[in-house]
């Protein structure tokens, strides 16, 4: 099954639902209207032991409008595509507008519609293949020392489309898939859990995603070994990416009362090592979120949001651009349709392409802590310059594993932290995070404070 | 920034329909930092206290306790009820007892503790936010007992793990509409003990006291728990000293437990900083009431 409604009939309803918003706001007095419109499917597939155990499959449609009537704006947001759906969004969106200026971007700014169609979802039963493969690769890869206890197979569908008052249009539609999945290792009690973000369902790799989860959790069969003091660190791209997804704040548009970053400058106007560069960017195709343009319209793009350590630019909604003087480059994100577009980011990625391989990292440092996975999200006080994360980890010593480490913290200054990256590796992995999702590789951190 | 947040729900079954009703209620945001917030039962005779509280500034003179540090611990203002939701609310509910992820799985009727401890989960109390009329799966709210004098004697079910388990169903809860029903806790209430709280500082040497918590976590490799710790004060020889600057505690599970000390307190008080709880990434409200408690030995992170 592709989904529950065919493509063209989907695009149909999509296309009565703004034609009747556009129509009901024609007769009225409203200068300027947007409206979003938008179908999503979603299917849960749990297993274990060889069967499923549940699947879940959720369709939700409905609409967004926002509205500028006479000095005033408002936003209304209304489950259903029917015509009763599309009144009530209309009315709600004007009942509810309040006096300030124009949120809307104007039509010269906005991007192309020329957009191409997403696949199919996977057939059925592409969820319980795809863990069946990853049963036999687990148990292959740890000579049957890891066990997949349960795999959460993911695959959505969505299409959406957005209309302006100024005879812009856009759509899209796009397929996503990701899983959790659940190993125990050996006989220690106590879950293995990590989540796989699946650019391609038709092209997925389960050795190579057996391989991803083995390498790490066969780490934590080793003797509990702790230790404190200055020491090299190495961030598994998991923690890599809880550190980013921290900074994030860092990169959006703010006023200059609550903006942090200016405090966290060193002298040559850096806020981390050389080796860091990271950029925000929906039309990378590889990954979790890409579309055609931001939630207001503007073309999708790469921002630079960090290059080389120093800072570049910031994402910001046009409204937000106009209100904090930065340039609008599309910084729109709207995650559904009963969210008003907003400031933020959407694909935060480290940059890469001058990455060393794993084994040169693992190499650069005779002794090091490697954090394996956060406990808990990195904590980083940006108006005080410091951070905490607590994580697991293994202590490598001439990259041979000295003992795990089941529970380390480290805190200190979040700028020295950032500016004594060293390396930044090839690795890079996508992972979703409380700020959304962030593609990060391991980094190597010379001398930070460990404790406990 | 202030939210209000009410839920209407009806369950219908082939045996009927229920309508499911929680109380209203309200989520403070601190402006400045997204992840600090208050939820709590708009009805709460506490919530002007409360909200005091929450706008507090933090202390400008505070100690870092050393990490590595192994001390005695009080969890005073009902923080031990945040402690007790992670340490036995969650390892009793029905899909990780089933699965054996909880490390109480197998330990039916063992004493966990020394501390005649009787926990309750009761979705009967409507002053705080997990409480329901009925779950979300139409079976009537009915307070379970978890833990009597300290013994482990019941688990958190819905309708599917509680025929696992031959046990009662009435936990299965669901986030909103798109989720299916899982075993979830509501409200967690610790009785009163008969020990003055005043007497379980004034017993120490040196130690910590905990007045507020910022959030806790299991971890599922290692079964330990982190809880981070927003307020607090050094206690020596009794006496409450430096004001204590953010940090973390650490220890497994069962060790925890094992560890809490006999004398319970007589002041149930009910947790105002963490009515919010998520499991598996899906938010779900909670409430605690507990008194204060000693843990013999935690490990400060």
């Amino acid at each position: 099954m592709g989904s529950s409604i065919e493509s063209d009939e989907l695009y149909d309803r999509l296309g009565d639902a703004v034609t009747t918003c556009g129509e009901l706001l024609g007769g009225t007095t409203v200068d300027r209207w947007e409206v979003f419109a938008k179908n999503s499917l979603t299917r849960e597939t749990e297993i274990s032991g060889g069967r499923i155990r549940r699947t879940i499959q959720v369709e939700e449609n409905g609409i967004g409008i926002r509205v500028y009537d006479q000095g005033r704006a408002g936003f209304a947001a209304v489950s259903g595509l029917d015509a009763g759906a599309a009144r009530f969004a209309v009315e709600s969106g004007r009942a509810g507008a309040v006096h300030g200026p124009d949120p809307m971007p104007p039509a010269r700014l906005l991007g192309t519609s020329d957009v191409a169609r997403g696949p199919e979802l996977p057939p059925r039963g592409w969820a319980q293949h795809v863990a069946s493969e990853l049963e036999m690769a687990l148990s292959a890869m740890s000579d049957n020392v890891l066990r997949l206890g349960r795999a959460m197979i993911q695959e959505g569908r969505y299409a959406w489309t957005l209309h302006t008052g100024d005879g812009w249009s856009a759509r899209h539609d796009r397929t996503v898939a990701s899983m959790v999945v659940e190993v125990q290792v050996g006989d220690r009690p106590g879950t293995w859990r990590e989540w796989v973000h699946v650019a391609d369902p038709a092209a997925i790799d389960a050795e190579a995603v057996a391989s991803r989860i083995g390498n790490r959790a066969l780490l934590t069969r080793h003797n509990v070994a702790t230790d404190r003091g200055l020491h090299d660190l190495l961030l598994h791209p998991e923690v890599s990416a809880q550190l980013v997804a921290a900074l994030s704040p860092l990169f959006i548009a703010t006023d200059v009362g609550q903006d942090r970053l200016p405090g966290l400058l060193d002298r040559n106007g850096l806020l981390a090592a050389y080796a860091l560069t990271i950029t925000d960017d929906r039309s990378d195709p590889s990954a979790p979120v890409v579309s055609p343009c931001d939630g207001e319209g503007l073309p999708a793009r790469r921002t630079l949001l960090l290059e080389e350590g120093a800072p570049r630019h910031r994402v910001a909604s046009y409204a937000d651009a106009h209100r904090f003087d930065e340039l609008p480059r599309g910084g729109a994100v709207r995650l559904s349709y009963r969210d008003r577009p907003v400031s933020g980011l959407v694909n935060l990625r480290v940059l890469t392409e001058d990455g060393m391989a794993a084994g040169e990292l693992l190499a650069a440092s005779d002794r090091a802590l490697y954090l394996l996975r956060p406990l808990a999200p990195v904590v980083c006080d940006l108006a005080a310059d410091s951070y905490s994360l607590i994580a697991s980890g293994v202590w490598l010593e001439h990259q041979r594993v000295r003992g795990w480490h089941p529970v380390v913290e480290l805190r200190g200054g979040l700028g020295t932290l950032l500016r004594r990256i060293d390396a930044v590796g090839s690795d890079l992995c996508w992972f979703e995070t409380p700020r959304g999702f962030v593609g990060a590789p391991s980094l190597l951190i010379r001398r930070q404070p460990v404790m406990g | 920034m202030v939210r209000h947040l009410t839920r209407q729900a009806v369950v219908v079954r082939r045996d009927g329909w229920r309508q499911v009703t929680g109380p209203p209620l309200v989520r403070l945001e601190d402006g400045a930092d997204r992840g600090t917030a208050l939820v709590a039962a708009r009805d709460q005779p506490l919530l002007g206290d409360w909200i005091r509280a929450f706008l507090e500034p933090p202390p400008s003179r505070t100690w870092d306790p050393p990490a590595g540090f192994k001390c005695p611990v009080v969890f005073a203002n009902g923080t031990s009820g945040p402690l007790l939701h992670e340490l036995v609310g969650h390892m009793v509910e029905g899909d990780l007892v089933a699965d054996g992820r909880s490390p109480l799985a197998g330990l039916a009727g063992a004493n966990l503790t020394e501390a005649r401890l009787t926990v309750t989960d009761d979705p009967g109390r409507f002053d705080l936010p997990g409480a329901f009329s009925c779950d979300d799966e139409g079976v009537p709210a009915n307070p379970v007992v978890v833990l009597r004098e300290g013994r482990l004697c019941g688990w958190l079910c819905d309708r599917e793990t509680a025929e696992l388990g031959d046990t009662l169903a009435g936990r299965g809860r669901r986030p909103d509409w798109r989720y299916p029903p899982t075993p979830r806790l509501s409200n967690l209430v610790v009785a009163a003990g008969d020990a003055d709280p005043d007497t379980l500082e004034a017993g120490l040497t040196h130690g910590l006291v905990v007045t507020r918590l910022a959030g806790a976590t299991v971890d599922p490799v290692s079964t330990r728990t982190v809880l981070r710790v927003e307020r607090g004060f050094e206690l020596r020889n009794g006496r409450r000293r430096r004001t204590l600057a953010a940090f973390e505690l650490t220890g497994s599970v069962t060790e925890i437990l094992a560890a809490i000390h006999p004398a319970v307190g007589n002041d149930p008080t009910p947790d105002w900083r963490l009515g919010w709880c998520v499991k598996d990434g899906l938010p779900l409200p909670t409430g605690s009431e507990a008194p204060t408690l000693l843990v013999r030995r935690l490990e400060v992170l």
